[in-house]
């Protein structure tokens, strides 16, 4: 045997109170050494990841000038009572957002329902209103639930997005960065409620923003904003007195697929227990 | 000696991975990327200003058509908005100021999708069973021959 190599007939006790000192000293061994390098090397990493992170930490507080997203936490409550399926949510939305045809960000669907059957309809997503309609069974209750992105405080759309495109805001909107969406539907998929879908322009994923350009500016979303009936409110759990804010607090709110836990912020009034 | 060289090639590699990793972080990583979360911040600000709103309430629409906003609020279409039937104010008045004529539906079927009896509208709402409510067909009949779309009356 070659007697310069002072490897690797080293017993376990001896190489077990190696210290950092002794492993760079000339007893060491090169596991010892390799061992220091690589831990020494991940400090160092983490370091300089530390670093840049604390020195992104003094960042301008709010977007824009005269809105502080602090000061606002959106929220939104639909009354299914009220709704007549008239669809002139969804025609404003298509308008204000330049939705792609074919496509909705948000729609209604109309729930017939009787004892032994019930019928699920949405021409179009309720754009052009709805038509008379016949089933072949008895219907006891009919209604129309307008739908949309919920807004989930802990949404499984932005956790399974892969590039960070997906996030919600401060002021609690969710909204997709399409600079760095790549358009893998991951998104699409993960959303429970269908409100996703993939643009055939830009071949991103689009939703509902809560129409945050209007909502920043003090106006209410294109939707609410047309809703002849008050179906449809928007409102700030920050402001006191905020109508929506009174409703959640004190009248029997309901959300959408609760079970799944995603914590929808967009509220129901008067939700059957058909509707999922 | 012989060590020390070992040392010093490590310390060497180590440090140009170090410079290459930061390097590449910095072109890769958007600015403001991580601010407030796993996400571009700049983002913020780019949806805020993403286009101008094209909807403006009924309360803009007022500002030049006094008369028929009056009428509007004090009839049962107060709640209403001008928009739902004369479309967004952004097609009507355009950025640069100059008016142009606002598609309007004039035919039954504006007020069809709210006052057709259909199944799923809830029952005190205002509805028409239109083969009852006109004579022959329903299609080209038009509503505002007898009723006053800013102040209906049954």
């Amino acid at each position: 045997m070659d007697p310069k190599i002072d490897e690797p007939h080293v017993s376990a006790p001896e190489a077990a109170p190696a210290s950092a000192a002794a492993a760079t000293g000339p007893g060491s061994t090169r596991r010892d050494f390799l061992s220091l390098a690589i831990r020494l090397s991940g400090g160092a990493m983490v370091l300089v990841a530390g670093g840049s992170a604390l020195g992104g930490g003094a960042a301008p507080k709010a977007p824009g000038e005269a809105y502080d997203w602090e000061e606002h936490l959106y929220a939104y409550l639909i009354d299914t009572d009220k709704c007549i399926g008239c669809g002139s949510c969804v025609r404003a939305c298509k308008t204000e957002n330049q939705v792609p045809d074919g496509f909705v960000r948000t729609w209604i669907e109309r729930y017939v329902v009787g004892m032994e059957d019930s019928h699920v309809d949405s021409p179009n997503g309720g754009i052009d209103g709805f038509p008379p309609l016949q089933v072949g069974f008895i219907a006891t209750k009919s209604f129309f639930v307008p739908k949309m992105c919920n807004h989930c405080r802990a949404t499984p759309c932005i956790q399974v997005c892969p590039v960070g495109a997906s996030y919600r805001t401060k002021d609690g909107a969710v909204m997709v960065d399409g600079d760095r969406c790549i358009g893998c539907g991951y998104c699409v998929q993960a959303c429970p409620y269908g409100s996703r879908f993939i643009h055939p322009a830009t071949h991103t994923a689009s939703k509902c923003t809560w129409c945050y350009h209007r909502i920043t500016k003090g106006l209410k979303p294109a939707c609410v904003t047309v809703c002849p009936t008050g179906t449809r409110q928007f409102g700030d759990l920050k402001r006191e007195g905020d109508p929506v804010r009174h409703a959640i607090e004190h009248d029997h709110v309901a959300i959408m697929q609760g079970h799944l836990l995603t914590e929808p912020q967009c509220f129901y009034l008067h939700l059957d227990k058909e509707v999922r | 000696m012989e060590h020390a060289r070992h040392v010093f090639r490590v310390a060497f590699v180590l440090v140009v991975v170090l410079a290459v990793v930061s390097l590449a972080r910095g072109f890769l990583v958007p600015k403001s990327y991580g601010l407030y979360g796993p996400y571009r911040y700049d983002n913020v600000k780019e949806q805020m200003n993403a286009r101008t709103p094209a909807y403006a309430g009924a309360g803009a629409c007022g500002e030049c058509h006094a008369d028929e906003f009056k009428k509007r609020a004090a009839g049962s279409h107060k709640t209403v908005n001008c928009e739902v039937c004369h479309a967004a104010l952004a097609l009507h008045v355009k950025e640069d100021g100059t008016v142009v004529a606002p598609p309007v539906d004039r035919s039954f079927t504006l007020c069809a999708r709210c006052h057709r009896k259909i199944i799923g509208r809830p029952v005190k709402f205002p509805q028409v069973v239109l083969e009852q409510h006109v004579e022959g067909p329903v299609e080209g009949k038009v509503c505002l021959q007898c009723h006053d779309p800013h102040s209906p009356k049954p």
